[in-house]
C-alpha cells in the first residue's frame, strides 16, 4: 500500500465523500410529486441515501489501501470483516441496475457474450458489469477475493466460479448443506470446519492477521443490528403500518451489504427510532390503509415504484414479506460465546437453505401476526430456490387460511420479462377478491 | 446382446417382490440402497406427457424436473420403496420438498446431500458423515445394515465401474462394435438393471482385439443427458461416431480411474465419490473440467463437441461459455442443441446438424 494511495483513501472518506454528499443534497432536483395515496414519507431515506452513495463512492479510491471482496448476500461476511475488507455486493448492485430499469442492458451484454438468457439476471447484469465496466454507480473496483454461500441457491456458486475464471482471482466458497428437515450435528460441524479452515486464505489474501476479540466485536455488532433490523419489520405490526414493503426493500441494503460495520448499526437506530415515532403517532405509510398484504420473493426492482403505487391507491399496503424478514429471522442463533457453531446455525438455516415446510410455516405465522388480508407471491424466473414450490405454498395457504393470493410471473431486475396486460389483469382480478372476501 | 425394456422390466422386478426406489438425477451412493436389498430405479426422462406438473411447476423449470415430477404424481406401481432425491441443483433441491413437505405421497421420501465446490479434508469427513446418516435413516425403516453385504455391493459397484471404464476406453480407440444407438442404450441400462443384470450385460459386450473401421467423424458430447435416439440414429446415418462424452447421466458418475478392489465401505464409497469427473453440478472447479475435457477429446481424438443443453439447466448453462469459448479458441467445432426432452427432431436441428458434419467431415479428408 503506498502512502499516497493511502493519504487519497483518507481525504477522500473524511473530506471528499462528505463534500460530494453536500453537493449531491444541493444539486439535488425538486423532489417529484408524492401521491395522495401514500403518507408523508421516511425521513431516513436521506440517511440511507448517502450511507449508500458514500459506500459506492469510496470504494473507487479502495485498491491499494483494503482488499476488495465480491460476496452473496447470505454469506457469513463477518469473517470478511475481520480482515478489514471492503465489501461489494453484486446482488445490490444487480438490483440497483434493475430500480434504474437498466437491467435489459447489462443481460444483453451478457448474453451477447455467450450466457444464456435464461440464466438468472442478477447473475448476467452482474458479468454484463464485469465484461464492460458499466455501472450506474460510476466505477466499482475489481475484486481482490470472491466470498460466496450457497445458502441462497445454487446459481451463486456457479456464477461466482465463472467470475473467479475470467478474473483469475481466489473464491472461497461456503457450502451449506440444504435443511431437509433439520440440521445435523454432521451439518453444524462441517459448516463450522469450513469457517474456520478460511482464516489462512483470508490471512493471506488480506495480509492481516485473525484476532478473536475484533471478530467476536464484529458478531456482536451485526447481531444486534439484525435484531434492529427484525424490531423495524415487527413495528409493521401496527395498523396502520409506518412504512411499506417497498420501503423496506430499500432499506434492506445496509442490512445486506454492510452487516458488521458500526454505519449500518448506527443507521437502523435511527429507522428504528422514526418508524417507532410514526407508530405511535398513528402515521401510516398509505394514508388509508384497509387491506394488509404479504408479499414473497425478491423484489421487481423496475416495478417497484408501480407496484407501490398500485396497490397504495386502492388502500392496500404490504406489510410483510419472507424476503426483508431473512435477514432478521435465524439472527437469534448468533452466539459470541459460540462463534462458528452458532454462525453454522445462523447462515444454514435462512429460508432458502430451509424447507418448504418451514417456508409454509413461517408464512403463516407472518399472516397471522401481522394481521394479512392477501399474498402477492412473485414467480420469478431467476430465482429457482424461491420459486419452485410457490404454486403449491399458495394452494396450501389459500386452503388452510382462505386468503386471496395472486402470482405474478415476473424477473427481478430483467424488465424484458414484464408482461404489462398479464399482470395487470391478475392484479386487478386479485383486488377485486381481495375487497369481496374482506367485506363480502 | 439383448438390452430389456425399462418399463417391462421394472415391472416384472416390482412382480416379483423386489423393493424398488425411485431415484432422481444424480449422484447418490447406489451401493448403500443395494446393501438393503433396494433396487434404485432412476428417473430422468421418462416418457410422456406433462399432464398434472405444470399445476406444480413454472414453465421455465428444466424438463427432467417437470417429467420427474408427472412420473411421481402418477404413484407408478414399479415404485415401492420411496423416492430419493440427491441434492442436485436448485430445482431438484425445491422438488425434493415440494414432493415430500407440500404435495405429499403415498411413499416415502428420502434426500442425499452432495457437497459442492472445492473439496478438502473438510469436505471427505463430512461425506463420510452423510453417508453415515443415510445408512442410519435407511436403518430406520428396514433395519440394521449387514456390513458383509455393504462390502460385497461395494465390490460389484467396483466391478460394474472397471467393465465400464473399459467400455469407454473400447469406445475412444475404435474397439467397440456398437452404434450410437446402441452404445448409449449400453450405458444407460445402469439406470434401471439390477446391478447382477447389468454386469452380466456388461460382461457380454464385445471389446474387439483390433480397432474397427475408423468411423468417418469423431465427435464428444457433453451436458446432461446423451441426445435423443433420433438423433443417435441420425448421426449414425450420416457416419458420425460419438467416441466420449462428457454426460452426468454417463460418465460424470463413472470414476475418472480405476479404483483399488473395496475393503472398507465407507472409504471405497467416499474415494469414489471424489475422483468422479469435474461436473458443473458439484460447482467443480472449472480449470479442472477444462483439463478433463481436453484429455476426453485428446484421448479419443474427437474432431468435434456437441453440447445437448437441457432447456433452464443453470449448472449447464453457467460452464457452457466458457467451455464453447475454449473449444474455439482451438479450433475445435462446436455445436449446441437444445432440448426439452422432446422425441423429436426438430427440421431445423437436422440441418444444423448435417452442416456441423459436413464440417467435421472436410477435417477427416481436407
Amino acid at each position: 500500500m503506498s502512502i499516497r494511495t493511502e493519504l487519497r483513501y483518507k481525504i477522500m472518506k473524511d473530506y471528499g465523500a462528505p463534500a460530494v454528499m453536500a453537493l449531491q443534497n444541493f444539486k439535488k432536483r425538486k423532489p417529484r410529486p408524492i401521491p395522495e395515496a401514500f403518507g408523508p414519507p421516511l425521513e431516513s431515506n436521506k440517511r440511507l441515501k448517502e450511507i449508500l452513495s458514500r459506500h459506492y463512492f469510496l470504494s473507487r479510491y479502495v485498491p491499494g489501501v483494503k482488499k476488495v471482496a465480491w460476496v452473496t448476500s447470505g454469506a457469513p461476511v463477518e469473517l470478511l470483516r475481520a480482515f478489514d475488507f471492503y465489501t461489494i455486493y453484486p446482488e445490490n448492485h444487480s438490483a440497483l441496475v434493475g430500480a434504474k430499469k437498466q437491467g435489459a442492458d447489462y443481460c444483453g451484454i451478457a448474453e451477447g457474450s455467450g450466457f444464456s438468457q435464461d440464466l438468472c439476471s442478477y447473475a448476467r447484469i452482474d458479468l454484463g458489469h464485469m465484461l464492460s465496466g458499466k455501472t450506474p454507480a460510476g466505477k466499482l473496483p475489481k475484486p481482490d477475493l470472491l466470498f460466496c454461500s450457497n445458502n441462497i441457491c445454487q446459481t451463486v456458486l456457479y456464477w461466482y466460479k465463472a467470475i473467479a475464471h475470467e478474473l483469475n482471482i481466489p473464491l472461497i466458497h461456503f457450502d451449506a448443506p440444504f435443511v431437509t428437515s433439520e440440521q445435523t450435528e454432521a451439518d453444524i460441524n462441517y459448516m463450522a470446519q469450513q469457517l474456520q479452515d478460511m482464516i489462512p486464505v483470508l490471512e493471506r489474501v488480506s495480509g492481516r492477521v485473525f484476532y478473536l476479540n475484533i471478530f467476536e466485536d464484529i458478531l456482536k455488532r451485526s447481531m444486534e443490528t439484525s435484531k434492529t433490523w427484525g424490531t423495524i419489520l415487527d413495528a409493521m405490526k401496527a395498523q396502520p403500518a409506518p412504512m411499506t414493503i417497498f420501503d423496506a426493500f430499500g432499506h434492506l441494503a445496509p442490512i445486506v451489504s454492510l452487516r458488521g460495520l458500526p454505519v449500518a448499526q448506527d443507521y437502523y437506530h435511527i429507522l428504528m427510532d422514526e418508524v417507532e415515532t410514526r407508530v405511535t403517532q398513528g402515521i401510516g405509510a398509505i394514508s388509508d390503509e384497509r387491506y394488509r398484504l404479504i408479499w414473497d420473493n425478491i423484489a421487481i426492482w423496475y416495478k417497484v415504484r408501480f407496484l407501490a403505487t398500485f396497490f397504495a391507491e386502492r388502500k392496500m399496503n404490504f406489510v410483510t414479506a419472507t424476503y426483508t424478514n431473512a435477514w432478521a429471522e435465524t439472527t437469534g442463533y448468533l452466539n459470541v460465546k459460540d462463534p462458528w457453531n452458532s454462525m453454522a446455525k445462523t447462515y444454514g438455516q435462512i429460508i432458502l437453505n430451509n424447507n418448504l415446510k418451514h417456508r409454509l410455516d413461517l408464512m403463516k405465522k407472518m399472516i397471522k401476526t401481522y394481521s394479512v388480508d392477501g399474498m402477492v407471491m412473485h414467480s420469478t424466473r431467476s430465482c429457482k430456490p424461491y420459486s419452485v414450490g410457490q404454486f403449491d405454498l399458495r394452494k396450501a395457504i389459500t386452503t388452510d387460511l382462505d386468503l386471496p393470493a395472486v402470482i405474478l410471473d415476473a424477473d427481478i431486475a430483467d424488465e424484458r420479462v414484464w408482461s404489462e396486460q398479464q399482470i395487470h389483469t391478475r392484479l386487478e382480478a386479485f383486488c377485486e377478491t381481495l375487497e369481496g372476501s374482506k367485506h363480502g | 446382446m439383448i438390452i430389456p425394456d425399462r418399463s417391462e422390466y421394472l415391472k416384472a422386478l416390482a412382480q416379483s417382490g423386489q423393493k424398488i426406489m425411485g431415484v432422481l438425477p444424480a449422484l447418490y451412493p447406489r451401493e448403500i440402497l443395494w446393501a438393503f436389498d433396494i433396487h434404485a430405479a432412476e428417473i430422468w426422462d421418462p416418457p410422456g406427457e406433462l399432464l398434472h406438473a405444470n399445476a406444480h411447476l413454472q414453465t421455465t423449470i428444466c424438463p427432467i424436473v417437470k417429467k420427474s415430477l408427472e412420473f411421481i404424481l402418477k404413484e407408478p406401481d414399479i415404485i415401492n420403496a420411496g423416492y430419493l432425491f440427491p441434492h442436485t441443483c436448485d430445482s431438484l433441491q425445491n422438488l425434493g420438498t415440494q414432493v415430500k413437505d407440500l404435495i405429499g405421497v403415498s411413499l416415502p421420501v428420502y434426500t442425499f446431500y452432495n457437497p459442492k465446490g472445492s473439496f478438502n479434508n473438510t469436505t471427505t469427513k463430512y461425506y463420510q458423515d452423510i453417508l453415515k446418516n443415510f445408512q442410519s435413516t435407511l436403518e430406520a425403516s428396514y433395519g440394521p445394515l449387514d456390513p458383509e453385504k455393504l462390502l460385497a455391493a461395494c465390490v460389484l459397484s467396483h466391478n460394474i465401474d472397471s467393465h465400464l471404464l473399459a467400455i469407454q476406453l473400447a469406445r475412444m480407440t475404435d474397439h467397440l462394435s456398437l452404434n450410437n444407438l446402441e452404445y448409449f442404450k449400453l450405458m444407460r441400462a445402469q439406470e434401471y438393471l439390477l446391478p447382477t443384470d447389468y454386469l452380466s450385460l456388461l460382461e457380454q459386450v464385445d471389446i474387439l482385439d483390433q480397432p474397427s473401421e475408423t468411423p468417418r467423424a469423431r465427435l464428444m458430447v457433453s451436458g446432461i443427458l446423451p441426445p435423443t435416439s433420433e438423433i443417435l440414429e441420425f448421426l449414425d446415418e450420416l457416419g458420425v461416431s460419438i467416441v466420449a462424452d462428457d454426460l452426468l447421466a454417463v460418465s460424470r458418475r463413472i470414476p475418472k480411474f480405476p479404483m483399488d478392489v473395496p475393503v472398507s465401505p465407507l472409504d471405497y464409497l467416499t474415494d469414489r465419490f471424489f475422483i468422479l469427473p469435474s461436473c458443473s453440478t458439484r460447482g467443480g472447479d472449472l480449470d479442472e473440467r477444462l483439463h478433463h475435457l481436453s484429455k476426453l477429446m485428446n484421448a479419443s481424438q474427437a474432431q468435434g463437441m456437441l453440447f445437448n443443453m437441457v432447456k433452464f439447466c443453470e449448472p449447464e448453462l453457467f460452464d457452457h461459455r466458457l467451455l464453447v469459448k475454449t473449444l474455439r479458441e482451438k479450433s475445435i467445432p462446436v455445436l449446441t442443441l437444445e432440448t426439452e426432452l422432446e422425441s423429436h427432431i426438430s427440421g431445423q436441428d437436422k440441418t444444423r446438424i448435417e452442416a456441423f458434419t459436413e464440417l467435421l467431415f472436410e477435417m477427416v479428408s481436407p
